[in-house]
């Protein structure tokens, strides 16, 4: 049946040239083997590659706050809403997803931080004392005030074809730094959001790039990542099977020919049994320091940006927080009380996130996104009876994005809405410039970061994005 | 349910906005009457063994290409016996056996062809065992409809009639109780769907229940995502708002609610027989003296206190105060009670809709309730009817005119809607590779005569899912190997001409009771319920506890479906959100799954008993149990030799004995890498 296996006794290890003919069926084989035999696994498809040309940022964790965080609220200060509240804008509102009304000023108050006078609304007060290190693009826009769409966009550069998601391409371009760990992880507590696993879907890439979700609700190593531990089997005798379950594997494959889902498989079982060793000590954050935990604070925000950290120390590529399930940002009601509540949950941990990868060094290589899907109107939402319940709408006109860290020039604002904060006016920047600018900073030309699929070479860009360089540092 | 139509409706922002009109779009194909195609002639014939393969093979012919060969009868056996039934071959089938005719026959013969097609049936359904939402109430009576499926499938019944029960069932005539009562139960269709039970505004409430209801109908049954046209028209297909409404007449005219008041509770049918209700009468009549008795008790005990401790009034908690015989009486009474109540017979009841009162609904501005534009009168879209429809009148909601039409011959989307769902649950692509959207956002048929031949076929042979089902299986396409020539790789990479067969990933239920069957462990009961949660109790409690339990060793048809909170172990392989509907699954592969097959305690379990089951044997032999057991086939000569040195070289076990209690360890590792293997997990 397998002739390539003939010349062999039936356990034992196929030669290295016998591997590396068979490279053409499939890139993951040296994996396990590697493992297996002690050594470096060589050509895993989470090895560590090159970018086209030297990049600042080596990783990447992005806060996802789903649901549409109001940017009048938050980094986009709109004084002239003040001006006008409870009277229309001088311009017809613009068309979002329900009917809003007059304008709503903001019920929170932004002053000017730092050395560079950055204005960040007082509900992230110690996220402000890091106003130096943000660059906020003000002048974000998406496509279509719907939160799918709007979630498909911002994380697959797609708001309606189903494509591979941003961490699947960086940890395509890039690798990852531990081959112990996914090399993109997804935080997500309590559920999924809107479109679930879609957001951190490989798509077309080989399946070994796609996110792996985690519930960060909960406490204990056993639920975090299920299954992690094995409660029979010795390690000699796993690694044993495992061999032995790659062989039969291959053999599968050999037969058939080419298929990324088995060629996954494979992957997957290498990645499982390494998982095993390095997760236990990953995902615990007990063994972090008093003085590093009490510096995130309490809750699970701060837990899952702890386990964030300690996932990028320990090299993996891109970690994705989200806010919770479902759409926690989609304040449409009472943005004041709501708005107020979510920030607390992340002030403290984000910022102690940058303080503590500035002391260790790894500021400077790690690059922080923090957004959301779009913004919010700066109109009041009506109801029904056209009453408010002091709420916002979706708004995909304009919205803000900041990052910092790795290759960022801190402390400035790009680009700006209108005087009231409606519509990207001052250098709009599109989702796709957004990803551009993000896979500059990790050292690839957007336009010739591609993968074919389908008789065609594919791009997270589609046909366009411009690299912001303003905010480049 | 608004993110629902989120993809249609914000696209739309993009486009100029106009108002729908049906007849400007009447061109698109999915609206057109289902056409009258004749297979067309192909140069390799001999290769064709039903119309199917004439349109599959002119294609390929047509860019060059040929098909793969038949698949060796071992991987066709395994692949009809899961695509048929869902469940691995039994492991006496030697290699030899035929996969012929009379397997399929014998397996859509099958009790176990109704559970597995029920499933997919179920995943269009959006079934489940609780609301979700906001309260997670439970569904304690859904599973009478999953039994409903299950019955309907084996009983192929044809897909006209399935589709008019569900949509109607209570008001078509019926023969007896038995009848009526299957028929009341297929109208759970229309109340599984996630409701918000704690919305304040009944009127919002109602109305979002009526849109689930209308996009579930629209999307199952005709792949068009009618629910779109609740606040606007549809951006992209011919569905006006005042269409939408007045079809939401018939549904507001239709009772799908019990009571709106807070928590709000569904509508069931009582499905109780005279003698049960006289049971239950006389059950009510017991507690009801049960409780005069107590309070006969406690009052005498009352004036015995009063007598005591004269001249001081009846204390505030005279209970505190009795002596100790009498509140051990007390409490033996009560304890009593409780047990009779708890006792109580259980009144069989259905998950259903009745008819309400008629009424016509206006057109509400933006979806707002509040803003009621012109009432229209009851009828269904225009898009696929020829004309203008007919209004429906009089006292009845319109439910069952309604059914007739959807399920009517002369409408040319529930015949290829279905006919492309059951192509992609055997393909795992549906000629329309978007079954639930058939609509201009949808993606065209890869082969659009093909699916109007299918369509106008099963039509033709009284709907029959059995005959569908023989028809496809038996085709030369399917049967194919799955092997791909470096031919049909390069040419054909996405298999868009099926140049071959596609491999195919197990469903999560598929993968669980293929372990357990393969070590013997499964139950292979047909229907009923494991589920012991009262109806319309939440379940969860305040403390998201998960009370549930999944351990059972019956099929994973019958675990529950929890909304928002979904078994775990099917969530990891891809088992679709039970919110909404879904025809099309997705097949993922991550290193959780492989952690799952790894370490968790089912796998661990199933290779135990698959260890203990091989009989005392030489390792060669007992190798060879194993992959019959396991793949349905003997091992390779080089893969037996390979087991076999596995076994010799396993550390700390010799491996060539087997206790009777326990397992050597060796077998049991080799039985699990077996299980995880591709093999197992892949049909080819």
């Amino acid at each position: 049946m397998n002739a390539s296996h003939a010349s062999h006794p039936p356990d034992a290890p196929p030669t290295r040239r016998e591997f590396l003919t068979r490279c053409g069926m499939g890139m993951g084989w040296l994996g396990l083997a590697g493992v297996a035999a002690g050594a470096a696994p060589a050509a895993s498809p989470l090895a560590s590659r090159a970018p086209h040309f030297f990049g600042r940022a080596k990783r990447v964790i992005h806060f996802f706050l789903n649901g549409g965080p109001s940017h009048v609220d938050t980094f986009d200060p709109k004084p002239m809403l003040a001006r006008h509240a409870g009277r229309p804008l001088p311009y017809e509102n613009l068309r979002t997803e329900r009917k809003t009304g007059m304008a709503f000023p903001t019920p929170f108050k932004f002053a000017p931080h730092g050395a560079s006078g950055l204005e960040i609304s007082d509900i992230f007060p110690k996220l402000a004392a890091h106003a130096d290190e943000l660059a906020v693009i003000r002048s974000m826009y998406a496509q279509v005030p719907n939160h799918e769409p709007s979630l498909m966009l911002m994380n697959c550069g797609d708001s309606v074809q189903s494509r591979p998601s941003l961490g699947s391409w960086v940890t395509y371009g890039l690798g990852s730094e531990n081959q112990n760990l996914p090399g993109f992880v997804v935080l997500c507590p309590g559920g999924f959001p809107i479109r679930d696993a879609d957001n951190w879907t490989a798509g077309f890439l080989p399946g070994a790039f796609q996110g792996t979700r985690v519930d960060s609700q909960h406490t204990d190593l056993d639920k975090l990542v299920e299954n992690i531990r094995s409660r029979h089997a010795t390690a000699e005798g796993q690694r044993r099977q495992l061999e032995l379950l790659r062989r039969l594997n291959a053999e599968h494959q050999q037969a058939r020919g080419p298929d990324d889902r088995l060629e996954s498989r494979i992957q997957s079982f290498e990645l499982a049994y390494r998982m095993q060793m390095e997760a236990a000590d990953a995902f615990d954050i007990t063994r972090e320091p008093a003085h590093i935990r009490a510096l995130y604070g309490e809750g699970v925000h701060a837990r899952q940006t702890l386990i964030a950290r300690r996932l990028l120390e320990r090299g993996v590529r891109f970690v994705q927080l989200w806010h919770g399930a479902g759409q926690p940002w989609d304040n449409h009601d009472n943005i004041e009380g709501t708005h107020r509540k979510l920030a607390r949950d992340l002030d403290q941990p984000v910022a102690a996130l940058l303080t503590d990868l500035r002391q260790r060094g790894l500021l400077e290589s790690t690059l922080i996104v923090f957004g959301g899907e779009f913004g919010r109107t700066p109109t009041v939402e009506l109801k029904n009876d056209g009453q408010s319940r002091l709420g916002r709408d979706h708004n995909h006109y304009g919205f803000s994005v900041w990052m910092a860290g790795a290759g960022i020039r801190g402390g400035m604002a790009h680009g700006a809405t209108d005087e009231f904060g409606f519509k990207a006016q001052q250098s709009p920047t599109s989702v796709h410039d957004l990803h551009a600018t993000i896979l500059h900073l990790l050292g690839f030309d957007h336009e010739r970061f591609t993968y074919r699929y389908a008789g065609r070479d594919f791009r997270l860009t589609d046909v366009a994005g411009n690299v912001v360089k303003e905010i480049l540092a | 349910m608004r993110w629902i139509c989120g993809v249609l409706a914000g696209a739309a922002a993009l486009l100029v906005s106009e108002a729908a009109e049906p007849d400007k779009a009447r061109p698109h194909w999915a609206f057109a009457p289902i056409q009258k195609v004749v297979p067309p002639e192909v140069k390799q014939s001999p290769w064709v063994r039903n119309p199917i393969d004439r349109f599959i093979l002119a294609r390929m012919e047509a860019a060059g290409l040929k098909p793969a060969p038949s698949a060796p009868p071992h991987e066709l056996r395994r692949r009809l016996h899961f695509g048929l039934t869902g469940l691995p071959p039994a492991p006496s089938a030697t290699a030899a056996a035929a996969a012929d005719a009379a397997l399929v026959d014998q397996l859509l013969a099958s009790p176990h062809y109704g559970e597995r097609w029920a499933r997919h049936w179920l995943d269009v359904v959006r079934y489940a065992d609780s609301n979700g939402l906001d309260e997670n109430a439970a569904h304690a009576n859904a599973w009478r409809y999953r039994d409903y499926v299950v019955n309907s499938f084996n009983a192929d019944k044809p897909y006209s009639r399935f589709l008019t029960e569900q949509i109607a069932g209570d008001l078509l005539p019926a023969a007896g109780a038995p009848q009526r009562h299957e028929q009341i139960t297929a109208t759970g269709f229309l109340t599984l769907g996630p409701k918000v039970l704690a919305e304040p505004d009944k009127m919002k409430m109602e109305m979002d229940i009526i849109d689930e209801q209308i996009d579930t109908l629209g999307r199952a049954v005709l792949g068009l995502t009618l629910g779109c046209a609740r606040c606007h028209d549809h951006k992209f297909d011919p569905i006006a708002t005042a269409e939408y409404y007045a079809l939401a007449g018939i549904f507001k005219s239709t009772r799908s609610m019990a009571s709106l008041v807070t928590i709000a509770k569904w509508y069931e049918h009582p499905l109780a027989t005279p003698q049960q209700a006289q049971l239950e009468e006389k059950h009510r009549a017991l507690v009801e003296a049960q409780k005069k008795v107590i309070a006969a008790f406690v009052e005498k005990a009352n004036q015995q206190l009063l007598v005591d401790k004269a001249p001081a009034p009846l204390p505030a908690k005279p209970e505190e105060q009795y002596g100790k015989d009498t509140r051990d009486e007390l409490e033996g009474l009560r304890a009593r009670l409780k047990q009779m109540e708890s006792g109580a017979p259980r009144m069989p009841s259905a998950m259903g809709v009745a008819d309400g009162a008629a009424t016509n609904l206006p057109v509400f501005l933006r979806g707002d309730h509040d803003s009621p534009g012109t009432v229209q009168p009851r009828r269904f879209p225009r898009v696929l009817s020829s004309g203008q429809p007919l209004a429906l009148e009089g006292n009845a909601s319109g439910r069952l005119e309604l059914a007739q039409w959807l399920a009517g011959a002369e409408n040319p989307l529930t015949a290829r809607v279905l006919v492309n769902r059951v192509w992609r649950w055997h393909f795992g692509r549906g000629i329309v590779p978007t079954p639930d959207n058939f609509g201009l956002q949808g993606e065209p048929p890869t082969h659009p005569e093909l699916l109007d031949w299918l369509a106008g076929w099963f039509v033709e042979n009284g709907s029959s899912l059995k005959k569908l089902n023989r028809l496809i299986v038996t085709s030369a396409t399917y049967q194919q190997a799955s092997a791909a020539s470096a031919e049909s790789l390069a040419r054909d990479p996405d298999n868009l001409l099926y140049t071959r067969a596609p491999l195919r990933r197990l469903e999560a239920e598929a993968l669980r009771d293929a372990m357990l069957e393969v070590c013997g462990l499964l139950d292979r009961t047909v229907g009923g319920t494991l589920w012991e949660f009262e109806n319309y109790k939440l379940v969860f409690d305040h403390t998201s506890k998960d009370m549930t339990t999944y351990e059972t060793r019956r099929r994973s048809l019958y675990l529950p479906v929890i909304r928002n909170h979904v078994f775990d172990q099917f969530e990891l392989f891809d088992f679709p959100n039970p919110n909404m509907m879904s025809g099309d699954r997705a097949a993922s592969t991550v290193a959780p799954q492989a952690l799952y097959l790894m370490n968790s305690p089912l796998v661990l379990r199933a290779a135990e008993a698959l260890a203990l089951r091989l009989t005392e044997a030489p390792p060669q032999e007992r190798v060879a149990q194993l992959y019959q057991r396991v793949l349905a086939r003997p091992p390779t000569p080089t893969e037996s030799a390979r087991a076999v040195a596995f076994v010799a070289r396993f550390p700390g076990s010799p491996g060539t004995t087997v206790k009777a209690a326990a397992p050597a360890p060796v077998w049991q590792a080799l039985a699990q890498a077996l299980l995880a293997g591709n093999e197992f997990i892949y049909l080819r």
